[in-house]
């Protein structure tokens, strides 16, 4: 209340007056003094706005913080008692590299222009009661930082004012395998969002430096699913997206980001009866542009949908045979490859996982049956030959009964004639 | 055909057990091509809407490969009934095709095209009746065939290879689409659509046709019943 801070005034210049000889001789003041005002819950003063400022600093939990230790003068250096508006504290003077890497990242440029609303050290980790991110009471303990990172980014306002991605996304973590993880099981081995996006370092996706741009996630991800990583770091995929093709799927091409889920949860991209659509999206199987480049054949898809394993899985029964049925999934490998599950050496050992009597004599002729002479001229040329059959069987039956409809006339005419 | 008798002479042309025999080959057939192409058109709104109506895609294979049980019983029985008993080896001898069925063929376009004056005389059965008989019959023995490939697809993939299973797959639909056809233009017109019977030859149902009917449409066979005196 501004009325007691005017009538604490001449209280404290007379104190002031009175410690002078030692507050002279550089003594700072020490947190019992600081205490003396700032422990005063109705201590606070008017914004220039309107607004008034709580200037109480709760003892307790600065005592139980990582700083509570040292003073309060460590961090508000130009404190005295008593004191006009104090200069912002400087984090960086003792964590120089976190401030390197905050000022280089997205949330650290815009502050750097002086954007309020951006994240700077105190938003994420608190004020007088930071604590080590390892203690659960941390604000950005590994359970309780997806709240803090969703403070701004579930506020629609700020979303929409800097562009940022929406709220289904954010709830999509929400509902995701991890957020659930994290939420419904607190699990400590969950991804939040540092893991993925980093912490003091962070950047947007689309600039080559962040940790989650295409070529950085396979590692990212494989961070905790290091078995996975080092499947897809061998498979043809994984060869392609370290050798440079931008085409080459990384893990969330197939998985998704935010919305990741169970391969059993029948919402997931990867769930059995999801992952012909998902391998065919349009920028990969079906996209004849992509077949073409990379020389891989065509018709992947359609042939796949067409075959009793397509209809049944369409249909909904999960248990038929979908494209990583066959050919795998982190450990995809071509057909030319001896270790290919597609391989023509390995296909009755695959086949043989659904159907146990699947010979070599099988593995003759195309998985994928493309009707066309050069592809599959015995099954083209019987459907052709029937075509032609059915067809022409249907002209002759017509013309049959037109034929006979036109004789019965002429006969009965006749008939007729005969009897008169 | 001449104007109808109050009280027409009856013969009968279907037994009883060629009425059952026949009915329940229908329903079965109907069935079986209600589940086939269900799999067949199930890229359209047709196969989606036929797989729907038959309770999933799961279903629908239970219910076709149980009345293709059903059929081979059929075919078993027939054969047995034509091979062995009185009636049936009767039936089999009247059915059976020989070159004067091709002849009568010729004959009839001939005198529907007008370049002879006499229309054949047919039996019990003309070239007709008998191309419905044989051609289902054929047509029946191999989408069964091909049906029991394709349904014992642990036994067909030890020993076969999969262009084989591929192009049984094919042979197994089009052959369903071959006796649909079949039945819808030849069946149809033969027994609904044409003058003498239109609208049906209640004859499935009732085993009779009138002696009028046989004298008109089946000469021979009037004149055998006469000397056999049954008319």
């Amino acid at each position: 209340m501004k009325r007691m801070l005017t009538r604490l005034t001449p209280l404290v210049l007379a104190a002031a007056l009175l410690a002078w000889p030692w507050a002279a001789g550089a003594a700072a003041p020490g947190v019992g003094e600081c205490q003396d005002c700032h422990g005063d819950k109705t201590i606070e003063k008017s914004l220039p706005g309107g607004g008034t400022l709580s200037l109480f600093v709760d003892e307790k939990a600065y005592r139980g913080s990582v700083h509570g230790k040292g003073g309060c003068t460590t961090c508000h250096a130009d404190a005295k008692a008593p004191h006009g508006k104090l200069e912002k504290v400087s984090c960086g003077k003792c964590h120089p590299d976190a401030e390197k890497s905050y000022s280089g990242s997205t949330h650290g440029k815009g502050h750097a222009k002086g954007i309020q609303d951006v994240a700077w050290c105190a938003d994420c980790h608190g004020k007088h009661d930071i604590r080590k991110s390892k203690d659960p009471a941390a604000r950005t303990f590994h359970l309780t930082i997806a709240g803090v990172c969703l403070k701004c980014h579930k506020d629609r306002a700020i979303e929409d004012k800097y562009h940022l991605p929406g709220q289904e996304v954010m709830e999509a973590y929400e509902s995701s395998v991890h957020g659930m993880a994290l939420k419904k099981s607190g699990l400590m081995g969950t991804a939040v969002c540092p893991d993925c996006h980093g912490n003091h370092a962070i950047l947007p996706g689309d600039q080559p430096r962040s940790a989650t741009h295409r070529q950085n996630l396979p590692t990212l991800c494989g961070k905790c699913h290091s078995g996975i990583l080092e499947k897809y770091e061998k498979s043809v995929h994984g060869k392609g997206m370290r050798g440079g093709i931008a085409d080459s799927p990384v893990c969330t091409d197939c998985h998704g980001e935010h919305r990741i889920t169970k391969i059993t949860d029948p919402t997931s991209s990867v769930y059995s009866k999801n992952i012909p659509k998902t391998c065919a999206s349009a920028r990969c199987h079906e996209n004849a542009g992509i077949a073409s480049k990379y020389a891989i054949p065509k018709k992947r898809f359609s042939t796949y949908m067409d075959s009793f394993h397509g209809i049944a899985l369409e249909y909904g029964m999960t248990k038929a045979a979908n494209c990583a049925s066959c050919h795998g999934f982190h450990d995809i490998l071509p057909a030319a490859d001896p270790d290919s599950t597609v391989n023509k050496a390995n296909i009755p050992k695959t086949c043989g996982k659904c159907h146990p009597n699947a010979g070599p004599n099988f593995a003759k002729g195309a998985i994928h049956v493309e009707v066309t002479p050069q592809k599959a001229m015995g099954v083209f040329a019987v459907r052709a030959f029937y075509t032609i059959f059915i067809s022409s069987l249907v002209v002759l039956f017509v013309l049959h009964v037109g034929l006979e409809l036109h004789g019965r006339r002429r006969r009965k005419r006749m008939e007729e004639g005969k009897k008169e | 055909m001449s104007a109808k008798s109050p009280d027409p002479v009856c013969i009968v042309r279907m037994s009883l057990m060629f009425r059952i025999q026949h009915i329940l080959l229908m329903v079965t057939l109907l069935v079986l091509a209600v589940t086939g192409f269900a799999l067949m058109y199930h890229e359209n709104w047709l196969g989606r809407t036929l797989i729907q109506l038959e309770g999933g895609v799961l279903f629908r294979g239970f219910v076709h490969r149980a009345a293709a049980i059903f059929l081979l019983a059929q075919m078993v029985f027939h054969a047995y009934y034509m091979l062995f008993s009185g009636e049936g080896k009767r039936e089999l001898r009247e059915v059976m095709l020989r070159r004067q069925d091709f002849d009568d063929f010729l004959q009839a376009i001939r005198y529907n095209l007008g370049t002879v004056t006499d229309y054949p005389r047919f039996g019990k059965y003309g070239y007709k009746e008998k191309f419905q008989y044989w051609g289902a019959t054929g047509g029946i023995f191999l989408i069964s065939i091909s049906g029991v490939f394709l349904w014992a697809e642990t036994f067909s993939m030890r020993f076969l290879p999969k262009l084989f299973l591929d192009l049984t797959l094919i042979v197994h639909g089009y052959q369903g689409l071959l006796a649909f056809v079949i039945l819808l233009f030849w069946h149809m017109y033969n027994e609904h659509l044409h003058p003498s019977v239109f609208p049906m030859n209640k004859s499935w149902l009732t085993g009779k046709v009138e002696a009028e009917w046989i004298r008109q449409e089946h000469p021979l066979e009037y004149e055998k019943l006469k000397q056999e005196g049954v008319l």
